[in-house]
């Protein structure tokens, strides 16, 4: 199979449904002539021209809304942000308007529409644009919420974004559109709600979502040399949590630490971790340990955000904890 | 045995709060409540704790005042007669709670203690903590979490602790070759020097027991404990025989009907079984053998006839069986022996039996009529000497008096410890008993 980049999945992804479905058009900001900002849609608007890859002015109130507009009537659009923290300016078009159109209008009007974009740290972007909304956006029903940790898993679950009737958030990150994997070039969905095991063990199981699923790999291979045999689950989407999956591997390993890289208060961490405690009460031989960001706004300098984010370190040390190995 | 906690200054007058024997029969009691914590100050007559004995569920009163100086048996623990539980500062030591510094004067033991003593890292009046997944474990192998040392924080009990002496336990069972016979049944705890490293993998074989797929594996109450220790030892110390008789139950049953048709606005209803403990109550005057007591160089004639009535608990309160004794029941009025019983059987399916109540048979009867069973054997109830196993009065085509014709009959079995009572006394007993039963005008007086 070929290697191609994270930024190369999600473009084939959105290509490939455009020409498939005529309904599907692009817009956001720099998203056509300037190929994007992250050069995702690098090419796109010379294939489908700039009636379908729309650049927009500075106003994400403003496209967000003009996109919920357009799939209330019929359409199908992508919008992206550039980042996931501009996106606070469209509160509420994206929260109060996307997923409820369906609820409010007696389901005359569905919002099949997918908000994607950069979520999370960056590399030195600052507090204000090193968002993380996962766990925010989460707490908000009638959205979905997918969190892509791979190209493979990239390319599947936008396609499946594009095709599902609901709006869906997509969280990329900054720090992986350059990362290579195995990508099929036929077009493949992978159903959203749906976790991943990454790495096969059998003393704890590690559930993360999105770029910190590599940092648990990276731990798991720290933590193997240590004779602590970790399960590692890319959880892919946030709402819904394949609780099953999760539960399933706790069942077997009885500890579990999740990763999420969000802050830790009423997070996506402390939901899986309520949940398991729920689900696999009598399984569980330590309470789930959790991995967050610190509770700071992102630090601008480069060691002090290194040390607030998740990373291996942290993850280890919460295994060796959750299994009493501290 | 060392304490967890010490006071700090002079050492004062102590007193050791031990277990107390609350039977003749008990050997060792669980403590399942303590009432009190390290530094409470008690009276004399507080109740400080629930102890379960193999027969009931008491509660242990304090003797004396003062102040708790230290708890060193943890809830859910069994220990035996003796084992001081706690220590109580006495009043005259002028020890007030302040002096006691339960953070400062942990003083750790360098070898783990007994099993059945308590954790010192665990703060007095604590409850053991055990992980969820190592309780299921723990019952899945049949591993006693009660006496296991806990590596966890704070003592805590996990999985690592329960699968460790989960495969001791095996190993244990797997030395001892099939053959042989064990002196002693592999203890099912065996204490364990915490381990503070590595997740070490460790393939535990379930119990031999418990290896079907549907099995469950379920750990029995103090009671089913007691019920089945000492019914091993009566069948295994005493040598028991049966003798069974048929009784005609016509007058006995028309004595009953009789009198509960006159007795009715008393509220008097008096039971078969009520007729039969009064009737093997009176049987005694003539055979003082059946209300004796092997010891081992001499047998005991008991002055009181108390007999012991054998009551199933309901399956909703845990099962087992219970024998209320009906006290001098050779001296008490049908009227009376009904009562007490009704009494008694109530208040052991609903509260649980004193030991007072419990205590002191000296012949038991298990009566299994009321289920429909017609005859069967009883295991002696020691220190008696027999047990009447009493089945169903019947309705049966009889012969009386050259005719055949139809009449109630019973069939009692007793079962007998031949070192006190030999074939012919038990027979005699029962010829007594036959007597009673088929003229009873002689049990109304």
């Amino acid at each position: 199979m070929r290697e191609i980049s994270f930024r190369d999945a999600l473009r084939e992804a959105m290509s490939d449904e455009m020409r498939r479905d005529n309904r599907v058009f692009l817009i956001g900001e720099e998203v056509a002539q300037y190929d994007g900002a992250y050069k995702v849609s690098k090419g796109m608007l010379d294939e489908f021209g700039p009636k379908r890859v729309i650049d927009t002015p500075i106003s994400e109130s403003g496209f967000a809304g003009l996109g919920i507009g357009a799939a209330m009537m019929g359409l199908r659009p992508i919008v992206e942000f550039m980042s996931w923290s501009f996106s606070l300016v469209a509160a509420d078009p994206i929260l109060n308007n996307a997923p409820k159109m369906l609820y409010m209008s007696g389901g005359q009007f569905g919002c099949p529409i997918v908000f994607r974009g950069n979520d999370g740290a960056g590399g030195q972007l600052g507090s204000t644009h090193s968002w993380c909304v996962e766990s925010m956006y989460a707490n908000v029903p009638g959205l979905k919420i997918i969190i892509p940790s791979t190209p493979y898993s990239a390319k599947g679950l936008l396609t499946q974004a594009i095709q599902d009737d609901d709006p869906v958030f997509c969280l990329e990150s900054e720090r992986m559109l350059s990362m290579t994997g195995d990508v099929p070039e036929e077009s493949y969905t992978i159903p959203i709600g749906t976790a991943d095991i990454v790495r096969t063990g059998s003393d704890c199981t590690i559930v993360s979502f999105g770029r910190p699923v590599h940092f648990c790999l990276e731990a798991a291979e720290a933590l193997a040399r240590e004779g602590i045999d970790c399960e590692v689950i890319d959880g892919r989407s946030i709402k819904p949590l394949d609780i099953d999956t999760f539960a399933a591997s706790v069942r077997k390993t009885n500890y579990c630490v999740v990763v999420d890289q969000s802050w830790s208060f009423a997070s996506v961490g402390s939901e899986v971790a309520a949940e398991l405690h729920r689900v696999c009460f009598d399984d569980l031989d330590n309470h789930v340990h959790r991995v967050h960001s610190d509770d700071v706004p992102a630090p601008y300098a480069s060691n002090l955000e290194q040390e607030m984010l998740p990373n291996a370190r942290k993850i280890c040390e919460a295994v060796r904890s959750v299994t009493y190995n501290a | 045995m060392s304490t967890c906690f010490r006071v700090k200054g002079e050492t004062p007058m102590t007193i050791d709060i031990t277990m107390p024997r609350l039977s003749d029969t008990m050997e060792k009691g669980t403590v399942v409540k303590w009432h009190i914590a390290v530094g409470d100050e008690v009276s004399a007559g507080d109740v400080i704790a629930d102890i379960e004995t193999d027969k009931a569920m008491m509660e242990m009163q304090s003797f004396d005042d003062g102040v708790i100086l230290s708890i060193d048996v943890d809830e859910g623990l069994s220990v035996d007669v003796g084992t001081v539980l706690a220590i109580l500062a006495g009043e005259d030591d002028d020890n007030s709670v302040a002096a006691v510094d339960p953070v400062a004067v942990v003083q750790p033991s360098p070898t783990p203690s007994e099993p059945t003593l308590r954790e010192e890292t665990r703060a007095a009046g604590d409850q053991q903590r055990v992980t969820p997944v190592a309780r299921r474990l723990a019952d899945q192998y049949g591993v006693d979490v009660a006496s296991l040392r806990g590596s966890g924080p704070s003592g805590r009990v996990i999985k690592r602790d329960v699968l460790d002496a989960a495969k001791i336990t095996d190993e244990v069972r797997a030395a001892v070759p099939p053959s042989a016979k064990p002196a002693e049944p592999p203890a099912p705890i065996i204490e364990q020097p915490s381990l503070p490293v590595p997740a070490t993998k460790v393939e535990v074989t379930p119990s031999p027991l418990a290896r079907l797929e549907n099995d469950r594996r379920e750990p029995v109450s103090s009671m089913r404990q007691t019920i089945a220790r000492r019914l091993v030892e009566s069948k295994q110390d005493i040598p028991h025989y049966q003798v069974s008789m048929v009784f005609a139950m016509d007058a006995m049953m028309n004595l009953r009907k009789q009198l509960n048709a006159e007795l009715a606005d008393q509220g008097v209803k008096l039971s078969v079984n009520d007729l039969i403990v009064r009737a093997c109550a009176v049987a005694m005057h003539r055979n003082p053998l059946m209300n004796a007591s092997w010891d081992r160089d001499a047998i005991v004639y008991h002055g009181d006839v108390n007999i012991g009535i054998a009551v199933a608990l309901p399956e909703e309160r845990g099962g087992g069986l219970v024998v209320p004794v009906i006290h001098s029941a050779n001296t008490k009025s049908l009227r009376v022996i009904s009562s007490e019983t009704r009494m008694l059987s109530e208040k052991a399916r609903t509260r649980g039996l004193s030991m007072d109540e419990m205590d002191g048979a000296t012949f038991t009867i298990s009566n299994l009529g009321m289920f429909g069973v017609d005859a069967f054997t009883a295991i002696i109830n020691p220190p008696n000497s027999a047990i009447l196993a009493v089945g169903a009065s019947i309705q049966k085509p009889v012969v009386r008096d050259g005719e055949l014709g139809i009449g109630w009959e019973m069939n009692a079995t007793l079962s007998n410890d031949h070192r006190v009572v030999d074939g012919a006394t038990a027979a005699r007993y029962l010829a007594t008993l036959k007597e009673l039963i088929e003229h009873p005008a002689a049990i109304l007086v």
